[in-house]
């Protein structure tokens, strides 16, 4: 399986190779133009004149890889994800997971560490009665589904699209890494409502023997996070569905390990005799987490709620709303919206009022070329004979 | 600037439906979702829903109030546990109001389609809530049982489930009760369930499987003689058996139940689509209406048997499984319509068959029905024509086509040849 070839954008937004705030700005090989190269472009009166990276075809573009014609025989749904035997379902997340891309390895990997460590954990608690080392097992196993949701994401968000699900499955991705910051979010909270507790109890209550869970649970998590240390970043510039997801999981075990070492920190500033140290770590804690993580949850949210993509500028859509409507053939453009699906997969409708009787060829390839300039791969566009 | 010019642009144009074809020249972003007739009905419904979340929020405030105050007076920790539980309760009614109130803003050109999608993620918000406050008792659970043998007071444990259970039903009949007025179906309006509903005919809009396009019966009961028959299709997974102290869970659990509105068909339905956050809430009520029967039958037996203290974490185990179990039909639309599939309630073969069956139709590609929340449906595609036939007058045909049959009036059609 390979991965998907990273959609990138024209030159004239500044997102080159080597921009920072990438995933993989070291890799330069994925800079590849995705887009269709026509061959048979004949002349409108509007060649481009420089062949840019990203020519499009003359016709409708080129379908991409979702599209699909409907069967008609196709009365069941397809791909639904709930249904199938529990034996061949286990079989199938191990052939996915063995063919998959290195970050679910990785994931894998952690998963498979983190519950070993939490049934131990958990065991120890129970035969020796310590009920911190049982919550701290069972906050890991939170965080534990939470991670075994992503890599199940990243396995079933390869599927082709079908009837039901027309754009695919990749949304999935976008899911996940908004169910993480969520879960984060949470945890932000709950470590503040931990710290007020603190704050109210009394210290002699602090349970150091939870140290050694600690340290161990640091060890595992920055395990985790130099595993995906390619998305350490806390602004991330997503370019495809599973950075959002692989950013997800990074600052989950990133916050994990801020968790673990302030809970450390604050057993040694006790233990030194600082006052209120708990709170003081814990509060600390919580803001971090916090400030970490709402730019995933913003961005996640907003590719969620339909808003228009952020890596283009509204400056840009309205050039090329003017340069459509420019056109003396043209009455009117109304209607543009546009939403991604992912990062980096656009898609758009548009609604044209035309003059009677014009052809409508030309200005549909002008129409679509403009834009796939832009990245919009998927564009409808209505045109209206005005009468 | 851009954004003005924008604005700008389309404010020229002509709103409001043409009399004469479906086809709507609208310039605003605003008009889509916005025509005359639905501006109305969404804000009716909208006010409701507020009103009704509002109630339920002040009196789940004022119950906590008591129950801290009684619980500090008293020094039980579980009358406190209990009072968290109802502040989890008045987190939810807040996303949920907030929701509703956010979906209200006017589009802008960075959100081309209205805030609707606010409502399905402050949805997803409060089921996470669920799921998060149900994993937090059932560790609650085992910490209590490993912690030892304490001094659990069965008798209180009972009488505060009691109150809560009460509480909750109180807010359930205020959060679900619908005198049916006027043509308030919100989200359904598009379908054409244009319809009164007088009585308590109680429905839900979340729909079932996906292998139905044929008929279905009606589900409505009253709320006096609890008679309801259900479909054949309806029961996935919520079944469960439970005992009920109380009459009135009866009725709440046939909310679970679905209809899925007939395609096309303009039966007198008596059918009553719900805000999706309205019954995010309901649905949280529920569950903690669930819970605390649970935790009464639990508190019964302990203060009946006081040894037996591993009824509390079986009781807490089962009745959280069945909450959420409650939650998955719901977390399951949500995931549907984020996911921008097909909703339920079309019929995407019979769509493209009827489409291709019009005469000067070639093909038909990239056709993609998707939903920008419960009843709000979009649909854009490519139809190949013909050479020599009219595009306008094809575009007309299918667009009409379309509306008429499938009741999708926002549409994008490519015409190509």
């Amino acid at each position: 399986m390979t991965m998907e070839p990273i959609q990138t954008l024209n030159g004239d937004f500044g997102f080159t190779g080597n921009d920072r705030r990438f995933a993989f700005s070291r890799q330069a090989s994925f800079q590849q133009p995705r887009t269709p190269i026509s061959t048979d472009s004949t002349d409108l009166g509007l060649r481009k004149p420089f062949l840019s990276r990203t020519d499009s075809s003359i016709d409708i573009p080129p379908p991409g890889p979702h599209h699909h014609y409907w069967s008609g025989h196709d009365d069941k749904p397809s791909g639904s994800l709930e249904r199938s035997n529990f034996s061949s379902f286990v079989l199938s997340v191990f052939r996915n997971i063995r063919s998959g891309h290195r970050y679910m390895k990785r994931l894998f990997f952690m998963i498979s560490l983190n519950v070993a460590y939490s049934t131990v954990e958990l065991l120890i608690g129970l035969f020796t009665g310590r009920v911190g080392l049982v919550s701290d097992a069972v906050h890991l196993t939170f965080g534990c589904g939470l991670l075994t949701f992503s890599l199940f994401v990243m396995g079933a968000s390869r599927k082709k699209p079908d009837g039901d699900y027309t754009y695919g499955y990749k949304r999935l991705e976008v899911l996940s890494a908004f169910t993480n910051a969520l879960f984060l979010l949470f945890m932000s909270f709950s470590l503040a409502v931990e710290a007020l507790h603190a704050f109210i109890q009394d210290e002699s209550e602090h349970k150091h023997y939870l140290n050694v869970s600690a340290v161990t649970n640091l060890f595992v998590n920055l395990i985790g996070v130099w595993f995906f240390r390619n998305y350490a970043r806390i602004n991330l510039a997503y370019r495809n569905a599973e950075d959002m997801n692989c950013h997800s999981v990074f600052l989950h075990v990133l916050t994990d390990s801020i968790r673990s070492a302030g809970l450390i920190l604050a057993s040694w500033l006790l233990s030194i005799g600082v006052e209120n140290a708990e709170v003081l770590c814990l509060g600390l804690v919580s803001v971090a987490v916090f400030t970490l993580v709402l730019p995933l949850f913003r961005a996640t949210g907003g590719i969620l709620l339909q808003m228009a993509p952020p890596s283009i500028p509204t400056t840009a859509f309205s050039k090329c709303l003017r340069q459509i409507s420019a056109r003396e053939d043209i009455l009117e453009v109304s209607q543009a919206r546009f939403w991604e699906l992912v990062p980096g997969h656009v898609v758009g409708s548009l609604s044209i009022q035309v003059k009677k009787g014009v052809d409508d060829r030309p200005i549909l390839e002008f129409v679509h070329r403009l834009y796939h300039d832009f990245g919009v791969q998927d564009l409808t566009v209505q045109i209206d004979h005005a009468s | 600037m851009g954004a003005q010019s924008i604005q700008h642009t389309q404010i020229i144009e002509i709103s409001g439906e043409l009399p004469d074809t479906g086809r709507k020249i609208c310039g605003e972003a605003t008009c889509e979702f916005s025509d005359a007739g639905s501006i109305s009905k969404n804000s009716v419904e909208r006010s409701t829903s507020m009103r009704k979340l509002f109630i339920a929020v002040s009196l789940c405030v004022i119950f906590m109030a008591v129950e801290v105050v009684g619980g500090i007076k008293a020094n039980s920790l579980a009358i406190l546990t209990d009072a968290a539980h109802l502040l989890s309760d008045v987190a939810a009614f807040a996303i949920s109001l907030f929701s509703i109130w956010a979906g209200g803003w006017e589009p802008n050109p960075r959100q081309s389609f209205g805030f609707f999608r606010i409502e399905i993620l402050g949805a997803l918000v409060s089921m996470q809530l669920i799921w998060l406050l149900a994993g937090i008792l059932v560790y609650e659970a085992i910490s209590r049982l490993i912690a030892g043998p304490q001094n659990v007071d069965g008798f209180l444990m009972f009488v505060v489930a009691a109150f809560g259970l009460v509480v909750n039903i109180i807010m359930a009949l205020v959060l679900g009760h619908d005198h049916g007025h006027g043509h308030g179906h919100g989200h359904g309006h598009d379908h054409g369930h244009g319809h009164d509903h007088h009585g308590h005919s109680h429905g839900l809009s979340v729909s079932t499987s996906r292998d139905v396009k044929h008929t279905k019966d009606e589900h409505h009961h009253t709320h006096d003689d609890h008679t309801h028959h259900h479909d054949d299709e309806k029961h996935s997974k919520d079944e469960h058996h439970h005992t009920h102290e109380d009459h009135a869970h009866h009725h709440d659990h046939d909310h679970k139940d679905v209809t899925e509105p007939l395609l096309g068909e303009s039966k007198a339905k008596s059918e009553k689509k719900r805000n999706i956050n309205v019954h995010g809430a309901y649905l949280h009520v529920l569950g903690d209406s669930i819970q605390s029967v649970g935790v009464m039958i639990g508190g019964a037996i302990i203060w009946y048997k006081p040894e037996w203290k591993i009824v509390d974490l079986i009781c807490t185990l089962i009745f959280s499984v069945i909450v959420l179990a409650t939650t998955i039909n719901m977390l399951r639309n949500i995931l549907e319509v984020l996911m921008e599939s097909t909703p339920r309630e079309i019929d995407a073969t019979q769509l493209q068959k009827g489409l291709l069956e019009m005469e000067d139709v070639v093909a038909v590609h990239e056709l993609h029905i998707w939903a920008i929340t419960v009843g709000k449906i979009l649909l854009a595609c490519h139809v190949k024509i013909n050479p020599e036939a009219d595009a306008d007058i094809m575009l007309d045909k299918v667009i009409d086509y379309i509306k008429r049959v499938h009741n999708i009036s926002h549409v994008t059609i490519q015409i190509e040849r």
